[in-house]
């Protein structure tokens, strides 16, 4: 754990120098403000998945450092270049398993998160993933503490013995519960903005919702002593999110209040893939603008995805072109498909670079992962991974440049790392070794 | 080995030529160290197992181990192709012994569902049931993961914050309309037609003579003024080729402009009907059904309201709810309770009395005190619809019952089980009688609802949620063939297809084997002349008696099952393979270990000379790939003549088909017809297979081995109706299974199965 416990150790060595002493103390909650380099608390946290990896040849840049040049791929982003870290040869040995192709795309999605092994069989079972550790000190005193999104819908068949969980979100609040995405952006609009005509009416339905809420508590403890003990341990877990509700109604009605025009509500799903895609960016851009919630996570597209993108310019769907034979040419048309969904994505970091967020605009307050939990989906293999970090983390991060790990260093320690640059003082994630330095 | 050469010296060397039709359990043992040990022993592990280690006088030891011995038995996959195998009738004595022994054994309780939550469909089936009411609930409560292929696996259902968000927005949105919400403000709905449905013929449920064009149903939520756009495509509106007819209710309506026009509508659901008729078309041709080249297409309905409402109507919703109507403000109170009794019961799924109630009453006086009766009901119904009561099927042990144990559940909770599997969600008022009375558990009434059940249209459940995901047609909804000939109008019709049949067999009491044998389908023109069947016109499906020579006797020669089985682009006889192994069969092959190269496409802009199974034939050629190819790819080439949306086809690229391969048993087939005789004349296997999914599907949970004895109970007493689809439904109903919640630890996964 070289860079983070080292700064750790500094920083408590000069804090107990005067006790003499060099205990490993629990880190105290009070000493966190004293501490240098402590990021805006207004930092906003995104991850922006998307499945199968990339043509890592024209993925990663030449060069390594500052100033490096933009490869094929990733040149949408250079506009951007003093937001942008590009992070290479990561990768997830949890994510590799038994269950062929199937597990592997399963679990690329489920690790990159998580850096935890699926279990298989009919229960999901993961572990927390980083988004939601930084929910625990960044989404307490939001109206949402994170927000779920994605494209396509859950899949329901997923193969027999295998949950489609892992492959319909990346968000696990904790190892038995994945957290469902939402893709339809009017339903979207209703859970950030609330559900009514004018904010009389949206503060009435509050009200109504939590003693709605409010009576089934009661009635939950009432029922807990005549059920068996599997049941009231379900039952609890479902009285657990009735009061998560609760909380997140009562502070809703604080946040939306006339500093934002709101855009009309969308209709449903819209057809084309690039304006639905595009819409969840906008509709995401301003649930972090509105703080409404600060973390969120985005999949662009699932594992095993067959979507086609007309726009991209390549007719072919997108997991059967992924399997490109190491043709040097199927990879250069996978690697157009690779710079289009670069191109969306840089559509996202415009938007955040126009809204402004205290001293800057949103773009500097933000930390936002982006890539994949696989590389190469010819070889269905977990490194090195395509990874871009963009945004400032409010000041945390510097931007514009290729970091070059070891080959194989864990992605976990890049997720633990980027929880430091949140102010999450965590010790450990997932499969972590050492919290990465950048 | 060496305990094995023990153990052989000690039998007599003749046993082996002299096994008798009832085989002895000694014999058992011989015939395994004969086929069996020479792989599976302790040193080559095969397949992680050693038959040596395990004692076949008392299979109860290792119940999973032999569960996958019969299973690999029936399919004639063990011995593998090469080593020395015994006869048929030797195999299928052996796995008939090895079935009796299991299922002699004592059964353990059977493993509890975790506590069943709905999912979205049986929510949306529910509010229909209790209101009247069509919902869409996908834009209210988030999607369900799937468990073991299916979505009511209680296990896989999980409880998220998002979940009660959607619950709650959905009680009180629910509510709302149910009631009529006079404080409902403008909103809009686009109905959006496909990009790739073709509008050039008649479209089913439109009126004759029309073409494409659009029938939308739409909940009104008040008695109302609403605005309505039309669009098109190439001018639609202003094409003096073509003329636009819209209607409401089957009532034609005057529209001057059909992008801005407004209509007032009573509340309730009502169809609105956008039609397109050619103006000029040559007199004196079938004008019904004629195709007529005429650009432009209807694009879009969008439906925005209320405007000016004058009240909340009589809606469906509104007859089945306020079932009295209090005369004077000292009524309200008497009549709210009623109300309130009659909602609870049929929600909660259980007689209610009004002293269980006292939450949900709070509501209504709340809302009556804030904005008077209607409004008291609304705010109750709210209560209810977020009842756990309502979101949870909850079976309560019966008082006195062992903690841990397993008990029978009563009538009661059986008529939800009952309904949940059947109808895919609540019971109704019969069954709640019947078990109020607790007559259903009756053997014949029982039977008799279940019968009843079937008949009624809320069965269409069962095709569409179970067939639905266990066939993979939900998948057809996504799949985008990149295949000339491919539109909308065929994908719904491949699924048109395959649900007619699953529903003919199951309503008219046809063997299950039927599925894969029926010498009838059902088709419109556009299906027909897919398939090349001449005769079939107009967009109405109707049932099609197939000539001998047919190539679509059965689901495997259905267009639905054959494209979701193929690749964008192009057909895979291993995913095909791999489909009636593990959905017909119900033998899944292992999945291919990681970093193997399955791509078989190779440069996307090269011609490809070579045809997909001469592809498939290279990749054979390496031993590793062989192991389980050698088992897959044979029955996907048998259905190399279909392309990969399910069209007849003589070549390949510039191939000619081969459609002939040989089974894991040594059984040559040429095409589907030879496949279908090889499959039927495992049919035992199909019918297990198929139980076994219907089990896992009613029960809401994973089977593992210690349900296999009621599975093969279940089909050995259907076997005596001639394998009825309708003989597997009672009989899983009247199982002990269906019966008894019990509260053993689930196991995760079909051990049988792996």
């Amino acid at each position: 754990m070289a860079g983070f416990i080292t700064r750790r150790h500094l920083s408590r060595r000069t804090v107990l120098r005067g006790a003499g002493t060099l205990l490993a103390l629990p880190l105290l909650e009070s000493m966190v403000p004293a501490m240098s380099a402590v990021p805006a608390p207004r930092t906003r946290f995104g991850a922006i998945y998307f499945p199968h990896g990339a043509t890592m040849s024209r993925w990663t840049p030449k060069q390594e450092g500052r100033d490096f040049g933009f490869s094929e791929i990733l040149q949408p982003l250079e506009p951007w270049r003093s937001h942008i870290n590009v992070i290479s040869n990561l990768g997830h040995p949890l994510a590799y398993g038994p269950g062929g192709a199937t597990g592997n795309h399963n679990r690329s999605s489920a690790t990159w998160l998580s850096g935890a092994k699926a279990a298989s069989g009919a229960q999901p079972r993961l572990g927390v993933t980083v988004d939601q550790v930084a929910v625990k000190y960044l989404g307490q005193d939001t109206p949402l503490p994170s927000l779920e999104l994605m494209i396509e819908d859950a899949s329901l068949s997923c193969g027999e013995g295998l949950s489609c969980a892992y492959r319909n979100t990346l968000s696990w609040q904790n190892d038995l519960s994945p957290l469902p995405m939402q893709n339809n952006p009017q339903a979207l609009f209703e859970q950030l903005f609330g559900d009514g005509a004018n904010d009389a009416q949206r503060a009435a339905r509050r009200a109504q919702a939590l003693s709605l809420l409010d009576s089934v508590t009661e009635q939950i403890h009432d029922m807990d002593r005549k059920l068996p003990a599997a049941d009231r341990e379900r039952m609890d877990r479902f009285l657990t999110d009735v009061r998560e509700i609760e909380r997140r109604i009562g502070q809703a009605g604080e946040r939306v209040n006339g500093h934002v025009t709101l855009p009309g509500k969308p209709n449903g799903i819209p057809d084309d893939v690039e304006e639905h895609i595009r819409l969840m960016y906008e509709l995401l851009a301003l649930a972090w603008q509105t703080e409404i919630t600060r973390i969120s996570t985005f999949m662009m597209a699932k594992e095993l995805s067959n979507a086609v993108y007309p726009k991209s310019g390549i007719r072919d769907s997108f997991h059967i072109l992924s399997h490109h034979s190491n043709n040097e040419d199927n990879k250069a048309r996978f690697a157009v498909l690779n710079r289009y969904h670069t191109t969306l994505f840089a559509g996202f970091l415009e938007r955040l670079s126009k809204l402004p967020d205290g001293e800057g605009t949103l773009l500097d307050n933000s930390l936002i992962l982006y890539g994949s939990g696989m590389s190469d989906a010819n070889s269905h293999n977990h490194d090195p991974l395509p990874i871009v970090l963009a945004g400032r983390a409010g000041g945390a991060l510097e931007g514009n440049r290729h970091i070059a790990q070891k080959q194989l260093t864990p992605m976990s320690n890049l997720l633990l790392a980027m929880l430091d640059k949140l102010g999450c003082r965590e010790q450990h994630f997932g499969d972590s070794t050492a919290p990465l330095t950048i | 080995m060496r305990r094995l050469h023990l153990h052989r010296a000690l039998l007599p060397a003749c046993l082996l030529l002299l096994v008798p039709p009832a085989l002895q359990s000694q014999d058992l043992g011989a015939v395994t160290r004969q086929y069996c040990t020479s792989c599976h022993n302790a040193e080559d592990w095969a397949g992680g197992l050693d038959l040596g280690s395990l004692d076949p006088a008392h299979v109860g030891h290792d119940a999973e181990t032999w569960e996958k011995v019969v299973l690999k038995l029936r399919a004639g996959m063990m011995p593998p192709p090469g080593k020395e195998r015994p006869s048929r009738d030797e195999t299928e004595r052996v796995a008939r012994l090895l079935e009796t022994r299991l299922d002699a054994q004592v059964a353990s309780s059977p493993a509890a569902p975790s506590l069943h939550r709905l999912n979205r469909v049986e929510y949306a089936n529910a509010i229909r049931d209790l209101f009247g009411m069509q919902v869409d609930v996908s834009g209210l409560l988030p999607p369900d993961d799937a468990s073991n292929g299916f979505d009511n696996v209680a296990s896989g259902l999980g409880i998220s914050p998002a979940l009660i968000q959607g619950y709650t927005t959905a009680a009180m949105k629910l509510s709302r309309s149910a009631v009529g919400d006079m404080t409902a403000t403008e909103s809009t709905t686009v109905y959006q037609m496909p990009a790739n449905l073709a509008q050039d013929r008649h479209l089913e449920g439109m009126p004759l003579g029309s073409r494409g064009g659009a029938a939308i149903t739409h909940e009104f939520p008040l008695d109302a003024e609403y605005h309505f756009s039309v669009r098109g495509t190439f001018a639609l509106d202003r094409n003096p080729n073509v003329k636009v007819d819209v209607a409401l209710d089957g009532q034609r309506v005057e529209v001057r402009n059909l992008r801005d026009f407004r209509l007032p509508v009573k509340a309730g659901r009502h169809v609105l009907t956008a039609a397109i008729f050619d103006v000029r078309r040559p007199a004196g041709v079938d004008n019904i059904y004629s195709v007529y080249k005429v650009e432009g297409a209807l694009d879009s309905v969008e439906i925005g309201g209320p405007f000016n409402a004058t009240g909340p109507g009589d809606t469906a919703s509104r007859r089945r709810i306020f079932i009295c109507r209090p005369q004077s403000p000292q009524e309200q109170q008497r009549c709210a309770e009623r109300i309130v009794v009659n909602v609870a019961t049929q929600a909660f799924r259980a007689p209610q009395r009004l002293e269980d109630l006292g939450a949900i009453m709070k509501f209504y006086a709340r809302g009556q005190a804030e904005g008077g009766f209607e409004a008291g009901i609304q705010q109750a119904l709210s209560r209810i619809l977020i009842d756990p009561r309502f979101l949870f099927r909850i079976e309560a042990p019966p008082p006195g019952a062992a903690p841990g144990g397993a008990w029978t559940i009563n009538d009661i909770e059986l008529a939800s089980r009952l309904s949940f599997f059947l109808w895919s969600s609540i019971p109704d008022q019969q069954l709640l009688d019947l078990a109020s009375r607790r007559e259903l558990h009756r053997p014949d009434v029982l039977a008799a609802q279940v019968k009843r059940m079937l008949a009624d249209k809320r069965a269409d459940a069962l095709v569409d949620n179970f067939a639905g995901q266990w066939l993979y047609l939900r998948q057809l909804g996504t799949v985008t063939p990149e295949i000339e000939g491919f539109d909308e109008n065929l994908r719904e019709a491949f699924i048109e297809e395959t649900r007619s049949l699953v529903q003919w067999v199951l309503s008219h009491d046809r063997p299950v084997t039927e599925l894969l044998t029926a010498d009838y389908t059902f088709l419109n023109e556009r299906l027909a002349q897919h398939y090349g069947i001449a005769g079939v016109r107009g967009s109405h499906f109707r049932m099609v008696k197939l000539p001998p020579d047919s190539h679509r006797r059965g689901l495997l020669g259905h267009g639905s099952i054959l494209t979701v089985t193929s690749t964008a682009s192009r057909t895979s006889p291993v995913i095909r393979g791999a489909w009636v192994l593990e959905n017909i069969l119900g033998a899944p092959p292992p999945a291919p270990p990681p970093g193997v190269e399955t791509n078989l496409d190779g440069d996307g802009t090269q011609v490809i000379t070579a045809s997909v199974r001469q592809r498939l034939e290279l990749h054979r050629a390496n031993p590793t790939c062989a192991a389980c190819h050698g088992v897959i790819d044979p029955v996907g080439f048998a259905l190399e003549n279909f392309n990969a949306i399910g069209a007849w086809r003589e070549r390949d690229g510039e191939v000619p088909v081969d459609a002939r391969g040989t089974l894991v048993d040594g059984t040559s087939v040429a095409g589907l017809e030879d496949l279908s005789v090889a499959l039927m004349s495992r049919s035992q296997l199909f019918v297990t297979n198929v139980t076994t999914k219907l089990m896992t599907y009613a029960l809401g949970r994973t089977l593992d081995h210690r349900d296999m004895p009621a599975v093969r109970a279940v089909v050995a007493q259907a076997a005596r109706q001639d394998m009825q689809f309708s003989a597997l439904v009672l009989g899983i109903v009247q199982s002990p299974s269906f019966r008894q919640h019990g509260t053993a630890p689930e196991i995760t996964r079909l051990a049988a199965r792996e």
